[in-house]
């Protein structure tokens, strides 16, 4: 990292890879300059740059969380060129890395409340770091519920968490899957019945979700008939980015540019976009 | 500080002395289009014939591709190193008004938040001399987008062009300095100002082309939804790019590594809104379909870029419609809008 060029990224070191699912791992790095470690810091929901020196840059979630600062974690499915090279990655390994980027969970906005986790897939690599920040401030907050769906038992991403906190009790833990295998003794569903069937209260709530596109659109309606208003859900969005700081040009929905005015939106700041393009 | 001025058959003279201690940049021909390039003795006579440059003032701040830093893995793993631009200055002379502002508006974008570094040092490095155009093209429509062909207050020094002589007008403290410095010319009259004015004012009136940009941003968002609108006038589009590669304001890019993990080089480059890939995800594409991209692409300019930064990213130099291979018309589009 030279000067204050906001382009150059610092050079990481891969400490640990975690194969999370058939096509989903976990990477846990750290600055190879410890000095940089020192002073870098980010927020619950932040995202960065990734970059595999030769094939280019893919943008990821921090999934760790900031109160744990000992390494930094992503996740990343294979699906194209960089995620696939992300994915040859061995312990040792460096990558390029520069952010964070973007704004983060309202944390002002979720002290003192209850609070609903509505993850699916993947979608829960954003939801765990600011789990984990929830847990290790457990004190400024009411109850916690999880709710954490994915396809099959082979598709549950970080199963080491949803054991920790299935077995502590700083949350309620429900984990689902579409459909069972014959191993498979846990609840069978999809999310949206099943967050019905919890039912957990709106008042003095907030649900924050992530996921694919249609769990989130029938994870809304859900929450809407339980009572939370567009206000009380937070999401994360997952848009085309490049730059990250808002220049290049392509994650924007409407004059919205998801990375630097968000990726954290609530729902309602989304039912006012000007655009129905994502 | 009083106006200069020069003969025309001494700008050659005049540019050989500014070449001593900075790289000039005047409108040059070369490789079928016209760009600004440096100064030597066989192309100063672009008065003659320069009306535009083919390619905006953009690309030599924002060039079509540039290296952003070289990485290089070695025995302690990767090094980086950083590509910055030159530090020399350069005065760029011959700039039309639709170009520097155009660089002004994109300006703002670079220099928010996140600092640019390569487009604001070179954009540092730079001293514009504008050049006020007496006949515009019959694709112009500056005029209604808060410009005046003959005029300019995104420049250093504006130029006009009074027949056998340059008229060199200070704009900022960058161009006073220039002109206090700059031999071979000399002090105009107040009736060379006079002269000037008129000049500007019949240029002005030879603008054909207009837009109407009042409530716009407000008629664009009551029609986004106008799905029909958007097909009909995107119908003839090819998504082949070049309005956006012309265009002063558009500003989009990639970003790539080139050559292989050992030894390569992370390079920036034009993108365009135009292209299917630009916005193309694994799993989905927000703006898969024509239509939409080409309403991407107005409602930037038009809306978005005037909701975030206020002000409209046009400034009807006319290239998209000069350049566009099935006469796509800015101006038809944004007045369809308005009609609505």
């Amino acid at each position: 990292m030279e000067g204050d060029n906001v382009y150059i990224p610092h050079v990481m070191k891969i400490e640990k890879v975690i194969q999370e699912t058939g096509n989903i791992k976990t990477f846990h790095f750290n600055f190879k300059d410890q000095s940089q470690k020192d002073k870098f810091t980010f927020k619950s929901g932040q995202f960065a740059e990734y970059s595999i020196f030769g094939e280019g840059e893919a943008t990821f979630c921090v999934s760790s969380s900031p109160t744990r600062m000992d390494h930094l974690e992503f996740s990343v499915m294979k699906a194209g060129k960089v995620t696939a090279a992300i994915h040859e990655l061995q312990e040792g390994d460096e990558i390029g890395f520069r952010g964070p980027y973007g704004n983060w969970f309202p944390l002002d906005l979720l002290q003192g409340k209850n609070l609903v986790f509505v993850g699916g897939g993947i979608g829960l690599a954003p939801l765990r770091s600011l789990i984990w920040n929830v847990i290790d401030n457990r004190d400024s907050y009411g109850d916690v519920i999880v709710l954490y769906g994915a396809r099959s038992p082979a598709d549950l991403s970080f199963k080491y968490d949803l054991e920790a906190w299935d077995k502590g009790d700083a949350i309620d833990m429900y984990t689902t899957v579409d459909r069972g295998d014959d191993a498979w003794t846990g609840r069978v569903g999809l999310i949206p019945p099943v967050l019905e069937e919890i039912g957990p209260s709106a008042q003095d709530t907030v649900a924050i979700t992530c996921g694919p596109p249609i769990m989130i659109k029938f994870t809304l309606q859900s929450l809407a008939k339980l009572g939370f208003t567009p206000e009380q859900i937070v999401t994360t969005l997952e848009m085309k980015m490049k730059c990250g700081i808002g220049k290049c040009g392509r994650c924007n929905i409407g004059n919205i540019y998801v990375c630097k005015d968000g990726p954290v939106f609530t729902y309602a700041q989304i039912q006012n976009f000007l655009s129905d393009e994502f | 500080m009083g106006n200069k001025k020069i003969k025309k058959d001494q700008l050659n003279t005049l540019f050989n002395e500014l070449s001593k201690d900075c790289s000039v940049l005047v409108p040059t021909r070369s490789k079928g289009y016209i760009g600004f390039d440096l100064w030597d003795e066989n192309n100063g006579d672009f008065i003659g014939w320069y009306k535009n440059t083919t390619i905006p003032l953009k690309a030599n701040f924002f060039p079509k591709v540039e290296d952003m830093f070289r990485f290089n893995k070695g025995e302690g793993g990767y090094e980086i190193k950083e590509i910055l631009p030159e530090e020399e200055s350069q005065i760029i002379f011959g700039v039309r008004p639709c170009d520097a502002r155009a660089l002004k508006i994109i300006g703002t974008l670079f220099a928010d938040t996140y600092k640019d570094p390569y487009f604001l040092k070179r954009r540092e490095n730079a001293i514009l001399i504008g050049l006020g155009c007496n006949e515009p093209c019959d694709t112009c429509f500056c005029a209604s987008m808060g410009a005046s062909p003959g005029e300019s207050q995104d420049v250093d020094l504006l130029c006009t062009d009074m027949g056998d002589e340059l008229l060199f007008e200070t704009v900022s403290k960058k161009g006073e300095d220039l002109l206090s410095n700059m031999r071979g010319l000399s002090d105009s009259s107040d009736g060379d100002s006079s002269k000037a004015k008129e000049l500007r004012e019949a240029a002005n009136n030879k603008i054909q082309r207009k837009i109407d940009t009042s409530n716009l941003k407000e008629k664009m968002r009551a029609n986004f939804e106008n799905r029909e609108y958007w097909e009909n006038v995107s119908m003839k589009c090819m998504s082949c790019g070049i309005c956006t590669y012309v265009c002063p304001t558009c500003h989009c890019f990639d970003i790539h590594d080139e050559n292989n993990k050992k030894d390569g080089l992370r390079v920036r480059n034009w993108d365009s809104c135009k292209f299917p890939l630009f916005t193309r995800m694994p799993m989905e594409n927000p703006r898969h379909e024509k239509w939409r991209r080409v309403r991407q692409r107005y409602h930037h300019k038009f809306e978005y870029y005037d909701m975030n930064f206020g002000v409209i990213a046009c400034t009807g130099c006319g290239r998209c419609i000069r350049e566009c291979p099935v006469n796509v018309d800015v101006t038809q589009i944004i007045t369809g809008i308005q009609s609505l």
